[in-house]
């Protein structure tokens, strides 16, 4: 069927086409080149200060990456940042969302108000929960003090396990509401009659989670915890606003060690590197995952 | 009577119109627009841009000079992100390690015109053009002011344990005070310095390495890397005694951090610049009056008390600029008039000390509660330390180190420092990986040696 435009006759096609013109410009413009130029840049020697000095280098910035002990540091450390923050932000994520799914009077100023951690930028979390976290005068430390739960103030940033273990909490606290929207979501859409059926099976309230709740929550929690994944393993501006990578290197994941390349050690080259092995690192862990997972599996096998 | 800050830069604006000097007969410039200014935290900057923007009214009324104030911690990272990103401030002030490294890379103005201007003869006795920046015989750097680390001690605290004069101890004598207090006092931390992984940490313990006799580099020698040494183990072993007497949090503490603790009341001693004298005076009325600054505790073989002083200075970025006539105008403007500089560093007393002698020896400087209330500290920190002068952009005074800005931009002194009193490493060994972190700087940049 043609349309009619302004005296313009567009087929359905063509209005699709045009459609997606800007969508497919931005994502050109700001996703798909600087990917491209990254992955240039990962093969040159480039000093920002110097661009004229600028030089082919082959691999040389991957050989640097992995002969450098911190890299593999940052990579450990990423992995445990991202594992611990990923399990916790599943699991309170499911629980809070069961809970809000309750009909209760009032539950709708809950669900918005649950959305505030996610909405306030970043930079404003980390540096109200740098004070949060203050040993000195921060609220955490007092009220554990006056709540007689800890006799000395705990040393939260200075000292790595306690340093990454805030970090990990604050990455848990902001994005867990993402976790509970999108869970609440399918909770709605769940067919009411299959919890009639379990219950007329008799099936008690931990068995309809197992046999009924988990698996129609299956898709949007692989889904959740790709994305999750993807998005916590790149993270940069929560661990450099709240501890710079430190004490020490002790809580540099591979964004951190990738800007700490690029900015103060003025090579580009090797920070562009470390973001394409990073690229690949993901897009490898992402396609293990969804086919272990068995994502999308019926509509393949359809 | 006593001058508030604020009070004090409410008055500037108007003070300085009635009372400048007159500006240097020059063309008027028809260019338009806002000329960004960069200075570190703190009041001065806003000053020094006041005087520009009076040159500015006489003689290019259509720019005008904004401040715009860079944290120190940030100062590498966003010189870095502008530069690269071919934005860059028309004017810089900035400490004398990234301002070598600039010059070095040919990325600012020479100035040597403006230093003409200004005057070579007007330095205070002890100083030179050199320590703020030329390189390859042409001046790239107008000095700002100096700005020394001390020694900051709570003399109630020690008056009140019977210690002996801080002019007079030694490093064993400074551990030992720092011990007494600990347990005399438990509620208040012997001793505070910087610990984390940054900037400040880098600069205290660089005095420490000074004062011990070690360096990082020998100038003299191409630039030989001479950091794995007896004396960095000294002096990282000298801070691993310290630290058991310095605030918990000091592992992750900056500037900001020990200016804090000292000004709170939590530590009793602390290396910081004037800075925290001027807080405490606004805030901790009791602090302020019992803080005095000294040299530092003297190295019990060296007997070197050296500090890190930053010779802090202007410079003006070479590319994408479009007012480098403007701003050497003003600059020799500002750096030309007493009042204004007196002005500056009358802004926070005793942060930034003068650097030409009719500046620092003028009435009107002296015109200053603080040199009533704490005239020995104030000399001290204007004069007496720059005997102990030295940095790492000059380490002992031996000569311009254009390294000194890659070592700060990547932490390596805080790192090595770090090494000892989080990860626990032997001295020795973190010696050992802090030459070879300085050693790959040095190879790195090869071309800006020779």
């Amino acid at each position: 069927m043609a349309r009619r435009l302004r005296g313009f006759t567009l087929s359905d096609q063509a209005v699709g086409v045009l459609f997606m013109v800007p969508f497919v410009l931005t994502a050109l413009f700001f996703m798909v080149y600087p990917i491209v130029e990254a992955v240039r840049m990962a093969f040159f020697s480039y000093n920002p200060l110097r661009p004229d000095l600028s030089a082919f280098v082959g691999l040389s910035n991957f050989s640097y990456i992995f002969d450098d002990q911190l890299f593999w540091t940052s990579f450990w450390q990423a992995t445990v940042w991202t594992s611990f923050s990923i399990v916790f932000q599943t699991l309170f994520g499911v629980a809070i969302a069961l809970l809000l799914h309750q009909a209760l009077p009032g539950i709708a100023i809950f669900r918005g108000l649950l959305l505030f951690p996610y909405i306030v930028p970043t930079v404003v979390i980390a540096l109200i929960w740098r004070w949060i976290f203050n040993p000195e005068i921060g609220i955490v430390n007092y009220a554990l003090l006056a709540g007689g739960v800890i006799s000395e103030r705990i040393y939260w940033l200075s000292t790595p396990e306690m340093a990454m273990a805030s970090t990990i909490m604050l990455n848990v606290w902001k994005y867990t509401p993402f976790v509970v929207i999108c869970v609440l979501a399918r909770l709605q859409s769940v067919p009411l009659e299959l919890y009639d059926a379990a219950k007329v099976d008799g099936a008690g309230v931990v068995r309809r989670f197992i046999d009924v709740t988990l698996p129609q929550l299956r898709e949007v929690l692989i889904v959740v915890v790709v994305f999750r994944t993807i998005w916590t393993f790149n993270k940069f501006e929560e661990i450099y606003l709240l501890t710079k990578g430190g004490p020490g290197t002790s809580t540099f994941n591979l964004a951190v060690y990738a800007f700490e390349q690029s900015i103060a050690n003025l090579k580009l080259g090797v920070g562009a590197a470390t973001g394409v092995i990073m690229m690949i690192m993901l897009s490898i862990g992402s396609v293990i995952y969804l086919r272990s997972a068995g994502f999308a599996r019926e509509e393949t096998h359809g | 009577m006593t001058i508030k800050r604020r009070e004090f830069l409410a008055g500037t604006a108007a003070t300085g119109l009635l009372g400048a000097f007159a500006a240097p007969s020059l063309a008027q410039s028809t260019k338009s627009g806002t000329v960004r200014v960069w200075g570190e935290p703190g009041p001065y900057g806003g000053v020094a841009v006041a005087a520009m923007n009076e040159w500015a009214q006489k003689n290019a009324p259509g720019l005008k000079f904004e401040i715009e104030t860079i944290p120190w911690d940030g100062v590498y990272v966003k010189l870095m992100t502008d530069l690269a990103a071919r934005r860059p401030p028309a004017l810089i002030s900035v400490e004398s390690p990234l301002a070598m490294q600039l010059m070095a890379e040919e990325l600012l103005v020479p100035l040597d015109d403006v230093a003409d201007k200004v005057g070579r003869d007007r330095l205070v006795p002890g100083l030179k053009w050199d320590f703020w920046g030329a390189w390859k015989g042409k001046q790239y750097v107008i000095p700002a002011h100096h700005q020394p680390h001390l020694l900051l001690v709570r003399t109630d605290i020690t008056r009140e344990l019977g210690l002996t004069d801080p002019d007079t101890w030694t490093w064993i004598d400074l551990a030992n005070v720092a011990r007494t207090i600990s347990q005399k006092k438990p509620e208040v931390a012997g001793i505070c310095m910087a610990l984390g992984r940054n900037l400040c940490t880098d600069y205290h313990f660089a005095a420490l390495l000074h004062q011990a006799g070690g360096r990082m580099f020998a100038q003299e020698n191409k630039f030989e890397v001479t950091f794995d040494s007896a004396e960095t183990a000294e002096a990282l072993e000298f801070v691993r005694e310290l630290h058991q007497f310095m605030p918990k949090g000091a592992v992750e503490y900056s500037f900001l951090q020990v200016v804090d603790a000292h000004v709170t009341g939590r530590t009793a001693m602390s290396f910081y610049w004037g800075r925290t004298l001027g807080r405490a005076a606004e805030e901790a009325k009791p602090v302020f009056e019992a803080t005095e600054a000294f040299n530092h505790a003297r190295h019990p073989k060296t007997g070197r008390r050296s500090n890190w002083n930053d010779f802090q200075g202007w410079i003006i970025p070479a590319q994408n600029n479009p007012y480098i006539d403007e701003v050497k105008q003003a600059l020799t403007y500002q750096q030309t008039s007493k009042e204004w500089l007196v002005k500056y560093c009358h802004s926070l007393m005793p942060n930034v000390a003068p650097v030409y002698k009719d500046v620092a020896d003028s009435a009107e400087l002296k015109n200053h509660p603080f040199y009533s209330s704490k005239s020995k500290t104030v000399d001290t920190y204007f004069k007496a330390s720059l005997e102990h002068s030295s940095s790492t952009a000059n380490e002992m005074l031996k000569g311009v180190n254009p390294l000194a800005g890659f070592v700060h931009g990547r932490s390596v002194l805080a790192q090595t420092v770090q090494k000892v009193v989080i990860d626990k490493m032997a001295p020795r060994d973190a010696a050992k990986w802090g030459a070879r972190e300085l050693d790959t700087i040095r190879k790195e940049n090869m071309r800006l040696i020779g």
